[in-house]
């Protein structure tokens, strides 16, 4: 019964404990906080990857697919599926409406996608990554006053959805970093500037004019067809949070795009007759043909389960428009079937080769915590070796004894640790403010502050020299020298913005606490605790008590 | 003053007990067979120079220290205890012995009262605790009246002075009624008053049937027990 007797008074009668909380809770707090930010950022990364493309993606390049529109409603009746929608991926060049400053006009190398608004909308919430359009009430608040998407002139959604300019002309989206005019700003939006960077809305793209798109046609056996031009009223320009896409996409009517790439509907013609005019002969039609179909999953359904449904779906597909006789071509009997992880590798994988690195870095911060609360505790413990031959003296059992410091260090571990899981999460719940904190210079009134601070402590200083009190005169010695540091540092403080949207992409820091970190987290410095508190009581009640009273 | 009745079996006997400690190659023979009889209700006194080796066989008696293997028996009650598997040995120090330390040895964390009740506290479990916790306070406040600490038990030990610390010591050996009470210069470190004052107690619980062993180095003190022994040379002369 002396077991929680002892393990209280330990526990309430010095400062030590506190200390020992203290030090578990910073080590908690501090591996949490790291381990969050910085696996929010790659998870922000990855997913970023994600816009515009859907959960599966089906591509057969070149020759397309004909009768897409029959494997689109096989997709669509998959209980697996939500949506689907199909696109003419291909590279073109776009002849930008303003200058290079030399008299010809600037020429973009861009990739180009043949999309079906409305559909595409459904798959991949284009509507959303339309940069010039209506704020909801939400965003709204969180824009600069300054900031063009606040009047309705820069409310462009409608074009965009319809990919049409007022007239009904063919429009075309680009993503918003191609245009050199765009200027992207502290808070992460884009004002358009004119060349001597004063804001001018004659560089908004929609009101720029049309742009002159090139695209190259290849034959089915490979040849290059000849190239085709067609003219684009830019309509509208969007932001995918990728900046290899923002700054080389354009989207464009998928019919527009067909019809340049020679993969409309059009006329097959026969090779061996001719007609009366000494044209081959007409014998049908040849279909319409998609690169590419992208696929939105049902809510809860992985991204793995879909695309093996989807593999399935085109089997059906392949089977069907093979037996009917009415088909005049033949779809390929392969196509690729892909999540969006594996179709976007080359961009995810950098970002998974980061990550391994991060964990191997996280394991050193891990180690070296675990290692620090793992010395506070034994030297703790170890404190108490005569206490454990006294005990062992007087007859309590070796178990008794390590019970005591086991509870000791449960105690202990689980307490720093609560405390070190809320002290993350009010770190990095507020870290963005703390961010934009230290980004602006240091108030006046906090500088000067620092200085009167400073000049107090040394007044305790020369307090504790005439009182001939050591322990006074050397706290507030380390105590002022630590202020002039930070007086110094916050008198030259000019404000440092580490995470600068303008350069980075993403506006703000991931502000989330990774649950699963939490929980192992603390889990962990509680065990350490433990680990740290029964290592030296178990060797102390493993000695023989006169052993262990001779400690000093 | 009765003398001891040499036809019973002792108390404790110890028989060519050897102790030698190690330091890295050299080797420090302490005891080298060292043989001590002591019948229940007797006194001894346990003398000797300083180093010769009387903490040294006191710890080996009380069993808070190790033997040599080559060692002969400590019989306690007829049962070597050297042999004595984890539970008993620990009872044994618990119920058996009561150990007074040169150096008190109280739990700084601890109040007074509380440091002469362990030995109690150590040996019941949760359930007897609940029942007997009243009883025991009182009992322990009793002792510790009798022991002239009766208006310091809540005091922690380093509000004590070195005299008031012995007597919690003493106290906390006495707590569960053992049968005999092993102690290590108890007044070593005390005025001669005080030491007198320590020495009367224990005395007094001598005359009330406790057997004592007590090392000590001085000669007025050894005196005052039934029988003398010195340590010499590693052996009990
Ligand atoms: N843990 C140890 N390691 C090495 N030598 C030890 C150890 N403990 C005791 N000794 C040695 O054993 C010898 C006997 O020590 P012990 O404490 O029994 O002497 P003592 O007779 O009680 O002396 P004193 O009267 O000074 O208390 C001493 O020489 C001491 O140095
Ligand atoms: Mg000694």
């Amino acid at each position: 019964m002396y077991a929680p007797l002892l393990a209280n008074r330990y526990l309430t009668s010095r400062i030590i404990p506190f200390l020992a909380v203290a030090a578990v809770a910073l080590c908690v707090a501090l591996v949490i906080v790291v381990v969050s930010v910085m696996s929010g950022f790659l998870d922000m990364v990855r997913s970023s990857g994600k816009t515009l493309i859907g959960d599966v993606v089906v591509t057969r390049d070149i020759v397309g697919i004909p009768y897409y529109q029959d494997f689109i409603r096989e997709i669509e009746a998959l209980p697996e599926a939500e949506a689907a929608s199909a696109l003419v991926e291909s590279y073109g060049l776009l002849q930008m409406p303003y200058g290079t400053g030399d008299g010809g006009k600037r020429i973009e190398t861009v990739q180009v996608w043949g999309i079906d608004p409305e559909s595409f909308d459904r798959v991949t919430d284009y509507q959303s990554k339309l940069y010039w359009r209506t704020p909801t009430a939400q965003e709204a608040k969180s824009l600069g006053p300054d900031d063009p998407r606040l009047e309705s002139e820069y409310q462009r959604e409608n074009d965009g959805m319809s990919l049409r300019d007022s007239f009904g002309n063919p429009g075309i989206v680009l993503g918003i970093e191609i245009s050199p005019f765009n200027r992207r700003t502290k808070d992460g939006s884009y004002r358009t500037e004119n060349q001597l960077g004063q804001q001018d809305p004659g560089y908004f793209m929609p009101n720029v004019g049309n742009v002159l798109l090139t695209l190259v046609p290849v034959s089915e056996s490979g040849r290059i067809v000849g190239e085709k031009k067609s003219s684009f009223a830019v309509v509208n320009e969007f932001q995918s949070g990728v900046y290899q896409i923002d700054a080389q996409r354009v989207l464009a009517p998928l019919t527009d795009v067909q019809r340049m790439l020679m993969l409309d509907e059009a006329e097959l013609t026969s090779k061996t007759e001719f007609d009366d005019n000494g044209r081959p002969k007409v014998i049908g039609t040849t279909p319409a043909r998609a690169t590419t179909i992208v696929v939105k999953a049902k809510r809860g359904v992985d991204p793995r389960t879909l695309r093996e449904a989807v593999e399935r779906a085109y089997g059906n597909f392949y089977t069907k428009a093979m037996e009917n006789r009415a088909n005049m071509v033949k779809p390929p009997a392969r196509v690729i079937v892909a999540t969006w992880e594996e179709r976007l590798s080359d961009l995810i994988g950098p970002v998974e080769k980061e990550r391994e690195l991060m964990r191997t870095l996280f394991s050193i911060v891990y180690v070296v915590c675990a290692a620090l609360v793992l010395a506070i505790f034994w030297s703790i413990v170890q404190e108490k070796t005569r206490d454990i031959g006294i005990l062992r003296a007087v007859g309590a059992s070796r178990t008794g004894v390590l019970w005591i410091f086991l509870r000791y260090g449960l105690l202990i571990g689980v307490v720093g640790s609560i405390v070190g899981v809320f002290l993350a999460w009010t770190i990095v719940a507020r870290i963005n403010d703390i961010h934009d904190l230290l980004g602006t210079p240091a108030p006046m009134w906090l500088r000067v502050g620092a200085w009167v601070i400073v000049a107090i402590g040394l007044l305790m200083i020369v307090r504790g020299i005439v009182r001939a009190s050591a322990l006074q005169t050397v706290l507030w010695g380390f105590g002022t020298l630590a202020l002039i540091a930070i007086a110094i540092v916050l008198w030259h403080h000019e404000g440092h913005v580490i995470w600068d949207p303008s350069v980075y992409y993403f506006s703000r820091i991931p502000s989330t606490i990774d649950f699963h970190t939490a929980w192992t987290t603390a889990l962990g410095g509680t065990i350490f605790s433990v680990i740290g508190a029964a290592i030296p009581a178990g060797r102390a009640a493993d000695t023989d008590p006169v052993q262990s009273l001779r400690y000093e | 003053m009765h003398a001891p009745p040499q036809t019973t079996l002792p108390l404790i006997s110890a028989q060519n007990v050897r102790k030698t400690y190690r330091l890295g190659k050299i080797s420090v023979p302490v005891l080298r067979d060292a043989s001590i009889d002591v019948h229940e209700g007797e006194w001894v006194s346990i003398v000797g120079s300083s180093g010769s080796g009387k903490s040294t066989l006191l710890h080996l008696l009380g069993g808070l220290d190790r033997a040599d293997a080559d060692s002969g028996a400590i019989r306690f009650g007829g049962e070597d205890i050297r042999a004595l598997g984890a539970a008993r040995e620990n009872r044994y120090r618990n119920r058996d012995v009561g150990f007074v330390f040169q150096f008190y040895h109280l739990l700084p964390e601890l109040n007074v009262l509380e440091n002469a009740m362990l030995p109690a506290l150590v040996g019941l479990s949760r359930w007897r605790w609940f029942a007997e916790k009243g009883a025991l306070r009182d009992r322990t406040a009793e002792l510790l009246k009798t022991c002239g600490l009766g208006h310091r038990l809540l005091h922690r030990p380093a509000e004590l002075s070195g005299g008031e610390r012995q007597r919690v010591a003493i106290a906390r050996a006495l707590v569960n009624g053992p049968r005999m009470l092993l102690a290590d210069e108890p007044t070593g470190n005390l005025d001669a008053k005080t030491g007198a004052g320590i020495l009367d107690l224990l005395a007094e619980r001598h005359a009330a049937g406790l057997t004592m062993v007590m090392v000590t180095h001085d000669a007025s003190i050894a005196a005052r027990a039934q029988r003398q022994v010195r340590i010499a040379d590693g052996r009990v002369q």
